[in-house]
């Protein structure tokens, strides 16, 4: 009896992951080393049989001024994602949790840009950002900025700025969520206990809430960076993937492949996307791991 | 939950089933197709019904699919296993090169030596083969609006001094005086043919479009000279990187900008009431130079060798090439049909036809010619020597090494 | 035992809050607002006033008709609601599936997938498009809305795996041992107990993959390319083609696109953070 019940719990969790793993084997990490595959195949060889080559798309790749400009664009995003969203995204929740009636419906305003498709947010912001009559310039001028009043996408050297800032926009309302669902892990009577130590509210904030969501923090800043690395919407809506000086890894991995017609590039491309992304997958699942097994 | 799940079920399967129903069925015709503009989409639907009267029992259908992302999904069309039977296209280098490849099916079935000039079968045709269907032709020339010159009482240019002159007196007026909606870089392609074949003839430019000149070379230089002189001069229209060709063109048909180097096809974006109010002129020559060249592309169709519905397909191409068919297309639209037997739809088609016989060179266009991935990088470099002409040094430098590492990897 | 503040104080911060929350919100979805108002304006209004945010004159809610009309939004809206119901709830079920073993069971290599479930939802997805094209295009489900729902499904099952584990090792171990002490079978406990406490994260989840499924534009163009197959961000970037100088009805084609995953977030907000909670940041 006890040996046949272990056997149906060795055999359970198999029975459970059958179908998803199929399913996730078929249409996603089969797929993935393919791709890994045509890395080093020639151009469009891997329609009409693999011509394989080597190491030379990777080679290429570093002598290529358009790979390091991605690559640096990239990093411009990483940056400008885990600065301004991670705290600016702690802020705004910590304001709408502050328990007053209605600020429910504040926190479900300020998600809607999440709901958004990329074609619809990049045309807005098109028009936001036109330099005659968006509203960005119009809004300078009125100040009396009207020398700030520059092309956002139209000049190379705005552009990744304007799509950055537009990225943000979106990912404050994400952060936010997320802060707003582990504050919801924070115990009032901590709060309230540090209230009875004379702590401001500063301190407070510093001492007992920070720590507490240490975990949201680590799931927002993980967020950010990998939404960072894989930037690619609001570049391919808002420049069609035609604007080389705003071109990211991604985008530039599209082009090369789908307007180019160089899959085995475009393949290298995503290799050393896929493998800066995955540092920081890994960092995270070991941190997430490690908590468990400490639980 | 058990109901929830029983549901789920329930509806995928019905989902699936839907789908599979859905499949399509034996005598079919699909077209897939760029035109996405109102005017072509339904002037080409028009020719998709005469057919289906034509061929009751043959079911057609078209799938329209905006130019840019067409382009990215060209290859799946291509080596599909149950590829769609006809595909809008154009002549020129991508075109022979999938015929080199063996995606494309033989159309000699349905080609008739006289309906077209013999130049026509050359440019449509790999290794002795013809491969592409052409349907109708256009040409690339300075359009301008007619009102505006006459209120200021401007003569078309003929020369580039001229040019400059007209530049300078709608400045003046307070009128942009070149339209561009350099957002779509490929407008700038258009100044890059037409400036270099200009200064450096046609010879020379077709070397460089085929990769054997350096972008750094000095009578490329010069070439981008002239149109970093523009810029300097503030003679292309403000803020230009910003627009779309179309939102450019709009500011042309309303008055706010004069002139504007594009294809036949901006007046099929042109409402209504402006359409007579535009015309064209031919671009300014440059210095001692009488020859000239011109941008005309040929648009057409391809059918790839894995079509589903082949005799369907090259019965469909046989109907393109009928007189009759080009003549329904290209009359709507006011362009050039291939078929030589077609007589000229309209006065202004006449001048294009002429203006193109004068030339002693004609071009596809600059992403035709070139490599795709050159081109894309020429024409935003363009661009961006637009915006910042005093940069255009640097800027032709870093692409003449793009284009090292782009031919290299071509050949 | 609370500090006490005077009520003056305490009506200061009310009013405090209500000033900035309402200012904060007020500016991020200026972007949203005043896509609401091009869509309601005329094109000489919009000409002529280069204040976006001001509201139109006149509303002009024929721009909502002519879109639906010239581009046909009906048909698009449709489809893309035969795609996405079922891709959400293939994708939610199916997951839950893989979450409930790698949250309840210690075997041999579970660590290792659920890393691999991690690292396919992070990775760049535009690598996976030749493939999955070429593969669909093999077994014949390219140009179907079969193929996009499996694919759908398959690719989210990452995300959802994760997400799903990370609730379910939130409830205690107890909850299965008891019943199968009792004698219930494995799967029973999955759907008779395990499943109904994991609701709230599956509302959560079933709304964020809403938005993304609904709002997906490259795979749709990737593995569709019949017109009367298409979904809505598809048929968006035609209209955009075709009305690009048309500012008003491009908004209003975007808002009619954007109503449905507005519809599903609003209805299940009241879920959306509770579900969150457990399920996204306690791992």
């Amino acid at each position: 009896m006890q040996s046949l019940r272990r056997r149906r719990l060795d055999f359970a969790p198999w029975a459970f992951l059958a179908l998803p793993l199929a399913m996730y084997l078929v249409w996603v990490i089969v797929p993935i080393f393919e791709s890994f595959a045509f890395a080093f195949t020639k151009r469009d060889s891997i329609i009409y049989g693999a011509v394989w080559v080597g190491l030379d798309n990777f080679k290429r790749l570093l002598g290529d001024g358009q790979f390091w400009l991605a690559i640096k664009n990239n990093f411009a995003w990483l940056l400008f994602f885990v600065l301004i969203p991670v705290p600016l995204g702690l802020l705004v929740a910590m304001l709408f949790n502050s328990g007053y009636k209605g600020d429910k419906l504040f926190k479900t305003l300020f998600y809607l840009p999440m709901t958004l498709s990329f074609t619809i947010i990049g045309t807005i912001w098109m028009w936001i950002y036109n330099p005659d009559f968006g509203a960005l310039n119009t809004f300078l001028r009125s100040l009396g900025l009207g020398d700030i009043a520059v092309q956002w996408l139209g000049d190379r050297r705005y552009m990744t700025g304007a799509l950055i800032a537009v990225g943000i926009w979106r990912q404050v309302p994400y952060v936010m969520i997320l802060y707003l669902a582990g504050l919801q892990g924070v115990p009032p009577e901590l709060v309230e206990a540090s209230l009875i130590d004379g702590a401001n509210a500063w301190q407070r904030f510093r001492r007992v809430i920070l720590p507490l969501l240490m975990p949201a923090t680590v799931v927002a800043v993980t967020i950010s960076v990998i939404d960072s690395l894989r930037a690619f919407d609001i570049v391919y809506v808002m420049t069609n993937t035609k604007a080389r000086a705003a071109e990211v890894l991604a985008s530039y991995m599209y082009s090369s492949s789908f307007a180019f017609s160089d899959y085995g590039y475009g393949s290298a491309i995503a290799v050393v996307q896929f493998l800066i992304t995955l540092v920081f997958i890994l960092v995270y699942v070991n941190d997430v791991l490690k908590k468990e097994d400490a639980r | 939950m058990k109901k929830i799940l029983a549901i789920a079920i329930v509806v995928l399967a019905a989902a699936t089933l839907f789908v599979s129903c859905a499949k399509k069925g034996s005598n079919e015709l699909v077209i897939q197709s760029y035109m996405s503009d109102e005017a072509p989409k339904a002037a080409f639907q028009v020719l998709a019904d005469q057919f289906t009267k034509e061929n009751p029992k043959i079911k057609v259908t078209i799938n329209t699919t905006a130019h840019e992302q067409y382009k990215s999904q060209l290859m799946n069309y291509l080596t599909a296993k149950e590829a769609p039977d006809v595909l809008t296209w154009f002549a020129g280098f991508r075109m022979q090169q999938y015929a080199m490849k063996g995606l494309l099916e033989p159309l000699d079935k349905a080609w008739d030596n006289t309906q077209f000039p013999a130049a026509f079968k050359t440019a449509s045709s790999y290794n002795g083969k013809v491969y592409f269907m052409p349907q109708s032709w256009y040409w690339w020339s300075v359009y301008y609006n007619k009102d505006v010159f006459a209120k200021l009482k401007l003569a078309t240019p003929k020369t580039w001094d001229d040019f400059l002159a007209v530049c300078a007196a709608l400045r003046k007026a307070g009128i942009e005086p070149i339209a561009i909606g350099a957002k779509d870089t490929w407008t700038a392609g258009g100044w890059f043919d037409y400036m270099d074949v200009a200064v450096n003839g046609g010879p020379f430019h077709q070397d460089l479009t085929a990769g054997k000149v350096a972008y750094t070379d000095p009578k490329v230089v010069n070439t981008f000279n002239y149109i970093a002189d523009l810029s300097k001069k503030g003679y292309f229209m403000k803020n230009a990187a910003s627009y779309s060709w179309q939102e450019a063109a709009t500011l042309m048909f309303d008055g706010k900008a004069g002139m504007y180097l594009m294809g036949q096809f901006i007046k099929d974006v042109a409402p209504a009431n402006k359409k007579d109010s535009i015309d064209w002129f031919r671009f300014p020559l440059v210095g001692s130079n009488t020859a000239y060249g011109v941008d005309t592309p040929f648009d057409g169709f391809m059918v790839p060798a894995k079509a589903k519905n082949k005799e369907n397909a090259l019965k469909f191409i046989a109907f393109l090439a009928r007189k009759d068919t080009q003549e329904s297309f290209n009359k709507s639209l006011g362009r050039l049909s291939s078929n030589q037997n077609v007589p000229v739809p309209n006065a202004d088609a006449q001048r294009g036809l002429d203006m193109v016989k004068g030339a002693t060179t004609a071009m596809q266009f600059y992403d035709r010619d070139a490599p795709e991935e050159m081109a894309s990088k020429g024409m935003d470099a363009i661009v961006e020597i637009i915006n910042t002409p005093a940069k255009a040094a640097d800027i032709l430098a870093a692409l003449d090494k793009e284009r090292v590492r782009i031919y290299a990897a071509v050949q | 035992m609370k500090k006490t503040e005077s009520p003056g104080v305490k009506l200061a911060k009310k009013t405090l809050f209500y000033v900035v929350a309402t200012l904060l919100v007020m500016t991020w979805l200026l972007p949203l607002v005043i896509g609401v108002f091009t869509s309601l304006k005329s094109m000489d209004e919009l000409m002529a006033d280069p204040v976006m945010w001001r509201p139109p004159k006149v509303l002009h809610w024929e721009n909502f008709v002519d879109t639906w009309n010239k581009a046909g939004m009906g048909r698009y809206i449709i489809n893309t609601f035969i795609v996405t119901v079922p891709s959400v709830v293939g994708a939610l079920l199916v997951s839950s599936l893989a979450a409930f073993a790698l949250a309840f069971y210690r075997f041999k290599g579970s660590r290792f997938i659920l890393i691999t479930f991690v690292a396919g939802m992070l990775i760049p997805f535009q690598m996976l498009m030749i493939p999955v094209f070429r593969m669909s295009n093999a077994i014949g489900i390219d140009d179907s809305w079969a193929g996009v729902m499996l694919f759908h499904m398959a690719f989210q099952l990452g995300f959802c795996t994760f997400f799903m584990r990370n609730f379910m090792k939130q409830i205690p171990i107890s909850q299965i041992e008891a019943p199968r002490i009792d004698g219930a079978g494995e799967f029973t406990i999955y759907s008779k107990i395990i499943l109904p406490l994991s609701l709230p994260s599956l509302a959560a989840l079933g709304v964020l993959e809403f938005t993304w499924i609904w709002n997906d534009l490259l795979w749709s163009l990737v593995l569709l390319r019949t017109d009367a197959l298409k979904t809505v961000t598809l048929g968006l970037a035609n209209m955009q083609g075709e009305f690009i100088s048309r500012y008003n009805l491009t908004a209003a084609g975007s808002i009619i696109a954007a109503l449905a995953p507005l519809a599903v977030f609003l209805f299940f907000q009241r879920w959306f953070i509770e579900g969150l909670t457990m399920g996204a940041d306690k791992g």
